[in-house]
C-alpha cells in the first residue's frame, strides 16, 4: 500500500498567524509611504547630513532638528546589505569557550530579560524598593541559572552608583554573574565606549569581538517619528564598531501612535526603516535588529500597559513584518501590569509569552518586568522561566508517523491492558512529557503534608536556592580589577559634575 | 446658576469647544460678570470633569476634550477677566528637562492645570536649566513643574533645582515633578516641593501650592 505525503512532514511546530501576507505587504509600503511622505524628525545634524548624503530630502531645519524624508529605493538599498543573519555569543567561561550562542535569523527564538528598572522587589523582604549594584548581580545570577533564559539585560539600574556613570557599573555587576549575552543600555556614547572596552578586555581582545560580539546595544527613537540626538550617535557609533544595534521605538497607541493597531504598526516600521537606511548609510552590513515594544494607551491612568492583550497581539504581529522583511527581531512578552508577583502577573507573563512562542519571535525580551517596565522582580523571572518551558513542549508539537502512532505497541498491549510496564512507555515518557519542579500536582494529602505550599511560595524557595547556590565567580580577580578600573576612571572623569549628587540610593 | 452657566459647564463636561466661545459673549452680553463666567460656569465643568475623571467614568481623550473646550473659552474671557482686575489662581511653567523629547505627560498636566484655573506656560521639551531659570525671571509664576520619562534624563530634575538654587530663585517657586520613573521619594530627595503621579494629581498639587485647595 502507498499512501500519499507519508515522508511530507508538516506543521512539526504549532505555529499562530495574526496577519496575512497581503496585510504585512500594505503596512510595509504604507511605512514606505510616511518615511518618504511625512518623513521623520532628526535631532542630529550628522545623522541628516548623512541621510541627505545617501538621497534623502531635507527639509525645515531648525537649530536642533530636521525632517528627513526618505524615497523609497533608499529602504530598498539598505535592505539589500542588511543582515538577515545575527550572532551574539556570550562571555566565555573557565575554560575559555563561549558556550551561549544567540543566532537571531528568520526562524529562531530567544528569551531574554528588559533592562534599566528603577525598581525592584527585594528577594527576602519582598518589599519594592529602588534597584542597586547587587540587585543586578543577584538577578544576572538567576538568569545564568535558569535554563530558558537565553540573553540578558540589567533587570535595574544600579542607583547606589554615581547617576552619570552608572552604565559601566551595571555592566560589571552583570558580567559578575552571568556569560550569557547581554543587551546593554548606554548613558551616552562616552559610557558606550567604556563598556566596549569592557567587552575587549573581558574577550581577550578586539579580535573575539569581530567573530562574534558579547553585547547588542538598546537604542530607543521617540515615537511618534523622531530620532534624538543620542539615539542618532549611539547608531553611528555602533555602526562604526561593529555593535548590534537593537532599534527599537516604543509606540503607544492613542498617545505617540494612531489609536489603530494597524496604524501603530505603519508608524513603528516607519521608525525602524529610518534606523536601517541611516545604519547602512554609515557601513553597509551593519547589524539592525529591530522591534520591539508596542501598545495601547490605558485611557483611565495614561500608563504604557505591558500585560495587555493589545502588547502581545502588537508584538506577534510586528514579528510576522520582521519575519516577512527577513530582519531579526527584537519581541516582548513575560512583562505584566501587576505591582507585585501575583496571578495578575503570572496570567499576563504566561499569555504574552505563550503568544511570543507561537508566533516566534527572535529576541524576545522584558522577562522579569512588573509595574508597566518600571519595578523587576526575581519572581517573575524564575516563574517566566517556567511559562517558557511549558510553551516549549507546546511548541513540539505532536509529531506523527509510525513510530509515534505505536501500532505494535497497541497490538501488543490489546483491549483491556496497560502501557505502565511496557518499554515503549520507559522509553518515551520522559522526552514525552513535560515536568517542572514548581509546578503542584500532587493529591491533597501529599500537598498539605509537603506544606501546604502555593505557587508564590514554591518560586520564593526556588530563587532563594539559585541565588544561595554556590557559584564559582564568572571573573578571576585579576579581571574584575581590570574592568572595575574603567568604571573608577569613568567616576573619576566625572567628579566635578554630579558625582556628589546621590539622586536615588 | 443662570441656564446660560449651565449650559457652559455642560458644555465643558461634553468637550464641545466650537460652541463655548459664542456662550461666553452672550453670558457677558447678558451682563453676567467674567469672574462668574469663569467660577460659576467653566470651572463647575472642569470640576465635574475631574471628579468623572478619577471615578473611571471618563477617560483621557474625554478629559482632553474638555480641556480644549475650556481653552476655547478662555480664549474669549481672558481679556474680559484682565480688564476687571481679577486674577487667574496662579501662573505654573512647565518643561520637559533637558535631554528628554517626550512630552505628552506635561501636556496633559497642562492643560488640567489650565482646567483648574491656572495661566500656563509651556517652554517645551529639553529643556535647559536656563531656560527655566529665564522663564522664572520673565513669566513670575507660582509654580514650575517638571517632567521626565527616562531614568537617564530624570537626574536633569536635580541639576536644573540646583541651577534655581544657585541663580537665587529657589524660594520664589514652588517645585512639582513627574512622570514614568520619578517618585516622592526622588522628589524630595533632589529638593522638589513635591510629586504628582499622574496629571490631575499635577494639577491638584499646583492648586494645592497657591493655596487654591
Amino acid at each position: 500500500m502507498q499512501v500519499r505525503k507519508n515522508n511530507y512532514t508538516v506543521n512539526m511546530t504549532p505555529t499562530m498567524q495574526v496577519l496575512t501576507e497581503n496585510q504585512i505587504e500594505a503596512i510595509y509600503y504604507a511605512a514606505l509611504a510616511v518615511l518618504s511622505e511625512t518623513g521623520v524628525r532628526v535631532y542630529d545634524k550628522e545623522g541628516w547630513d548623512l541621510a541627505h548624503q545617501g538621497g534623502a530630502v531635507v527639509e525645515d531645519v531648525q537649530a536642533d532638528s530636521a525632517l528627513v524624508k526618505m524615497p523609497s529605493w533608499m529602504v530598498d538599498k539598505a535592505r539589500a546589505t542588511l543582515p538577515q543573519r545575527i550572532r551574539v555569543i556570550g562571555t566565555p567561561d573557565g575554560d575559555g569557550k563561549r558556550k551561549y550562542n544567540m543566532d537571531l535569523y528568520k526562524n529562531t527564538m530567544y528569551f531574554g530579560t528588559g533592562s534599566d528598572t528603577p525598581f525592584t522587589i527585594d528577594p527576602y523582604t519582598q518589599v519594592r524598593r529602588r534597584a542597586t549594584y547587587k540587585d543586578v548581580r543577584n538577578l544576572a545570577k538567576l538568569a545564568e541559572a535558569l535554563p530558558n533564559v537565553d540573553f540578558f539585560m540589567s533587570l535595574g539600574i544600579t542607583q547606589d552608583t554615581a547617576v552619570g556613570t552608572y552604565d559601566r557599573w551595571q555592566y560589571l555587576a552583570m558580567l559578575e554573574a552571568t556569560n550569557k549575552p547581554i543587551n546593554i543600555t548606554a548613558v551616552d556614547i562616552e559610557g558606550l565606549k567604556d563598556q566596549l572596552e569592557m567587552a575587549y578586555i573581558r574577550l581577550g581582545g578586539k579580535e573575539e569581538w569581530k567573530k562574534a560580539p558579547c553585547f547588542s546595544l538598546y537604542n530607543e527613537p521617540v515615537s511618534p517619528l523622531s530620532h534624538s540626538e543620542e539615539v542618532i550617535q549611539k547608531l553611528l557609533f555602533c555602526a562604526d564598531n561593529d555593535i548590534p544595534i537593537v532599534y527599537t521605538p516604543c509606540p503607544l497607541a492613542g498617545a505617540t501612535a494612531p489609536a489603530t493597531l494597524a496604524g501603530l504598526m505603519v508608524q513603528a516600521l516607519t521608525e525602524s526603516l529610518f534606523g536601517i537606511v541611516l545604519s547602512q548609510l554609515r557601513k553597509p552590513g551593519c547589524q539592525v535588529i529591530i522591534g520591539g515594544l508596542m501598545s495601547a494607551m490605558d485611557m483611565q491612568t495614561a500608563v504604557y500597559p505591558y500585560g495587555s492583550p493589545e502588547m502581545a497581539l502588537l508584538s506577534a504581529g510586528y514579528t510576522e513584518i520582521t519575519k516577512w522583511m527577513r530582519v531579526p527581531e527584537y519581541e516582548t512578552a513575560g512583562c505584566s501590569d501587576a505591582k507585585c508577583f501575583d496571578e495578575q502577573a503570572c496570567m499576563e507573563a504566561a499569555i504574552n509569552i505563550s503568544t511570543a512562542a507561537m508566533i516566534g519571535g527572535n529576541m524576545i525580551h522584558d522577562i522579569g518586568y512588573i509595574e508597566q517596565g518600571l519595578c523587576s522582580s526575581p519572581h517573575m523571572l524564575v516563574a517566566s522561566d517556567e511559562i517558557i518551558s511549558r510553551t516549549k513542549r507546546i511548541l513540539r508539537g505532536i509529531p506523527v508517523n509510525a513510530d509515534t502512532q505505536a501500532l505494535d505497541v497497541l497490538d501488543q498491549v490489546g483491549p483491556g491492558g496497560h502501557f505502565l510496564g511496557h518499554d515503549h512507555t520507559y522509553n518515551r515518557f520522559k522526552t514525552e512529557n513535560w515536568r517542572s519542579a514548581l509546578t503542584d500536582r500532587q493529591v491533597y494529602a501529599d500537598w498539605e503534608t509537603s506544606g501546604c505550599k502555593d505557587y508564590q511560595q514554591r518560586v520564593q524557595e526556588r530563587m532563594v536556592e539559585i541565588l544561595e547556590a554556590d557559584a564559582a565567580p564568572l571573573l578571576e580577580p585579576k579581571m574584575y580589577q581590570e574592568l572595575r578600573r574603567i568604571c573608577e576612571l569613568a567616576d573619576a572623569r566625572h567628579k566635578d559634575e554630579e558625582l556628589d549628587v546621590q539622586m536615588f540610593v | 446658576m443662570s441656564k446660560l452657566l449651565e449650559k457652559m459647564s455642560t458644555a465643558i463636561l461634553e468637550g464641545e469647544a466650537e460652541k463655548m466661545p459664542n456662550l461666553v459673549k452672550k453670558a457677558l452680553a447678558e451682563g453676567t460678570s467674567a469672574k462668574e463666567v469663569l467660577e460659576n460656569g467653566l470651572l463647575v465643568g472642569m470640576q465635574e470633569v475631574g471628579v468623572r475623571f478619577r471615578a473611571g467614568d471618563m477617560f483621557v481623550p474625554e478629559v482632553l476634550m474638555s480641556a480644549e473646550a475650556m481653552q476655547a473659552a478662555m480664549v474669549v474671557l481672558r481679556p474680559e477677566l484682565a480688564a476687571s482686575g481679577h486674577k487667574q489662581i496662579g501662573k505654573v511653567v512647565l518643561g520637559t528637562v533637558k535631554g528628554d523629547l517626550h512630552d505628552i505627560g506635561k501636556n496633559l498636566v497642562g492643560m488640567m492645570c489650565e482646567g483648574a484655573g491656572f495661566e500656563v506656560v509651556d517652554i517645551g521639551f529639553n529643556v535647559e536649566p536656563e531656560n527655566f531659570i529665564e522663564a522664572i525671571k520673565n513669566h513670575q509664576p507660582e509654580v514650575i513643574g517638571m517632567s521626565a520619562m527616562l531614568t537617564t534624563t530624570m537626574r536633569a530634575m536635580g541639576h536644573t533645582i540646583k541651577a534655581i538654587e544657585e541663580a537665587g530663585l529657589r524660594d520664589r517657586v514652588k517645585i512639582m515633578v513627574g512622570g514614568a520613573p520619578v517618585d516622592a521619594e526622588f522628589a524630595k530627595r533632589i529638593g522638589a516641593d513635591g510629586y504628582g503621579s499622574n496629571a490631575p494629581a499635577g494639577a491638584e498639587l499646583a492648586q494645592k501650592f497657591v493655596g487654591a485647595a
